[in-house]
């Protein structure tokens, strides 16, 4: 069967190194070296690896971040790849061919995004709100608001109800703008500790706790700081709470 | 306040980043995983819980969809009879339709009702197959290999009165088939009695084929030049030919055997010419010329019939590529064809071409 090479990333460095077998399946994992950058790969079959079994694919991811935070460790800029990316051989050419080839036309932009991520690493910024507490907040200072909620108190049952489904829309109209506000606010806040921002889609969670934002940002790994110091401070605002991961090689950046 | 990176939910958020991103790479040379967004899915239902995947919208709109869907299509559970006709029967089965080189089982419910059998495939509110019961000429019943392994399955193969051949299957053949020989004779027809299969040259062939053999291309009847040998002299002999993942052959409908077995990778060259085929008049016929290998030789087989165009068509690009590398099923028309040829020029049947191609070629109308 053909061979061909599993890519984890590529990194700023020409040294060629065998880092043992460290790799997905225990595969022994080394650099192909290129003018001043180099690959990190491991020799695989040209097939995808596929499981039904999602134990082994998340052992296998596991194991590709692994890898990549070792070269990380030891090179200090890569450019990861996502898992999977696998080069194959051609008719008349090697995978290590095939890899060169793109090493070489590539070569410019690898360049430049290594140049533009040397000692920077990747955040993942979540912010969550809970809008119960918002939407306490809100019947006691909105004006409107607080007018309607007092008028329910002296109506009828039937009147009542009315007013009530009346309170409910204005409150999600006015709960979407202090969404919309805080966003903003706190992507701001967020913009001046980081080199870069990446809004990613948020999740759905349950009922009193939603994902307002969901960021990716790009800094050098020593201000994380930083950016830690500013989200405490969101995160000590009521109703509103962080989760703040990282750092990770720069998967969003390239 | 500090980053983490070894708790559950950072896994999710690490996943997320492993199996969507990562550097890009525009190269062709790449091995493409299509599966790979499903496996992210999969892999975050494991993490998170069937419950918190659908909090988290994977499968919610997918759920829903699927149900309207289904609301809509459940309302047509009958195919459209005529008026006054009426159903006696009904039963899943699935009929096999072939064409080209497309050949597959279509499953439907099989109806059987005083006038016509039909197969109707609800899903689509389509009838894939019918025939009025008075053209039915003789049911003929036999077992054969299952797709699964050592399993048999009861075929019935209905022969229409053009003797043209079906080939249907269903849950309980014995008694669709008895139903639809009581219907016929109530209408006082009668079916051929003890009745034979013309041209079942398929099933035979597909016994000579290795395991794992995939016929690419097959057609009508086609001649070919058999050899002089001994104190035959050369001549025209009706059969079949197929083509198959490994080799051309041809079936000699008489002695029902292969009679000629050429490899793929043993021809050199396959051309057209226009010659005479018959010693009874003077007019050339078009023919197809296969010029092969034989250990250190080379020899010609000659072939002609109807389709000689289309085969060398189709010959002409498995051939030469066969060397280099596999081919793929064309996304537009189902054949198949080169994987080089399709990305770089596009499918040589149908002219679809890979929208990669389609932008390139439009940049560079765009620069001109």
């Amino acid at each position: 069967m053909a061979e061909a090479r599993y890519l984890y990333c590529i990194a700023d460095s020409a040294e060629k190194v065998n880092f043992g077998n460290i790799g997905i399946e225990d595969s022994e994992v080394y650099t192909i070296p290129y003018q001043d950058l180099c690959a990190v790969v491991h020799n695989c079959s040209p097939e995808p690896y596929k499981s039904e079994d999602n134990e082994v694919v998340k052992k296998w991811a596991m194991t590709h971040q692994k890898v990549i935070d070792t070269a990380w460790e030891r090179f200090g800029t890569v450019l990861p790849l996502g898992f999977d990316t696998i080069i194959k051989g051609e008719e008349g050419i090697t995978p290590d061919g095939n890899m060169k080839k793109w090493l070489k036309g590539d070569y410019e932009n690898l360049r430049q995004k290594l140049g533009k991520l040397k000692d920077r690493a990747e955040f993942g910024v979540q912010v969550f709100w809970a809008p119960k507490i918002i939407s306490k907040g809100l019947i006691e200072t909105n004006p409107e608001i607080k007018k309607l909620n007092e008028e329910i108190k002296s109506k009828s049952k039937g009147l009542a109800y009315m007013y009530k489904q009346k309170l409910e829309n204005l409150l999600k109209k006015e709960i979407e703008k202090e969404a919309d506000r805080y966003f903003k606010d706190f992507y701001e806040r967020i913009k001046r500790c980081v080199d870069e921002i990446k809004v990613e889609k948020t999740k759905k969670l349950e009922e009193d706790k939603q994902m307002l934002m969901n960021l990716s940002c790009l800094l050098p790994k020593e201000k994380s700081k930083i950016l830690g110091d500013e989200l405490e401070k969101i995160n000590n605002t009521e109703g509103f709470s962080i989760r703040f991961t990282g750092p990770w090689p720069p998967y969003s950046f390239v | 306040m500090e980053p983490t990176r070894d708790t559950h939910a950072t896994l999710v958020d690490l996943l997320d980043r492993i199996l969507d991103k990562g550097l890009v790479i525009n190269a062709d040379v790449i091995i493409s995983v299509a599966g790979i967004p499903l496996l992210g899915v999969n892999l975050r239902a494991a993490l998170a819980g069937m419950e918190t995947m659908l909090k988290y919208g994977v499968m919610q709109d997918w759920d829903e969809k699927s149900r309207v869907w289904e609301r809509e299509h459940r309302k047509k559970t009958l195919p459209s009879l005529a008026e006054g006709e009426e159903i006696a029967l009904k039963m899943y089965g699935s009929y096999y339709y072939s064409k080209g080189i497309y050949n597959a089982w279509r499953p439907g419910y099989f109806y059987l009702t005083d006038k016509r059998l039909i197969l109707y495939r609800q899903d689509f509110d389509e009838i894939t197959f019918q025939i009025p019961l008075e053209e039915i000429k003789a049911l003929i019943m036999k077992e054969e290999e299952h797709f699964v392994k050592d399993m048999k399955k009861q075929v019935l193969y209905l022969l229409d009165k053009q003797d043209r051949v079906h080939r249907l299957s269903m849950v309980e053949t014995n008694q669709l088939k008895d139903a639809i020989e009581q219907r016929i004779k109530d209408m006082g027809f009668y079916l051929e009695e003890n009745p034979v299969l013309p041209e079942l040259e398929d099933e035979q062939i597909v016994g000579s084929l290795m395991e794992e053999e995939r016929v690419i291309h097959r057609g009508k009847k086609v001649w070919y030049l058999v050899p002089a040998e001994g104190i035959q002299q050369e001549t025209w002999r009706p059969g079949h030919l197929y083509l198959t993942d490994k080799g051309l052959f041809w079936w000699y409908d008489f002695d029902k055997k292969l009679v000629l077995d050429v490899s793929v990778d043993k021809i050199i060259s396959v051309s057209t010419d226009m010659r005479k085929t018959s010693s009874l008049n003077s007019s050339k016929e078009k023919v197809l010329n296969i010029l092969y290998r034989v250990n250190s030789t080379k020899k010609v087989a000659l072939f002609s019939g109807k389709e000689i165009d289309e085969w060398a068509q189709v010959l002409s690009h498995i051939i030469p590529a066969q060397q280099s590398e596999e081919t793929e099923i064309c996304p537009q028309c189902g054949k198949e064809a080169p994987v080089k040829e399709l990305l770089e020029k596009g499918c040589p049947y149908c002219n679809w071409v890979s929208p990669r191609l389609r932008k390139k070629a439009q940049e560079n109308v765009a620069r001109v």
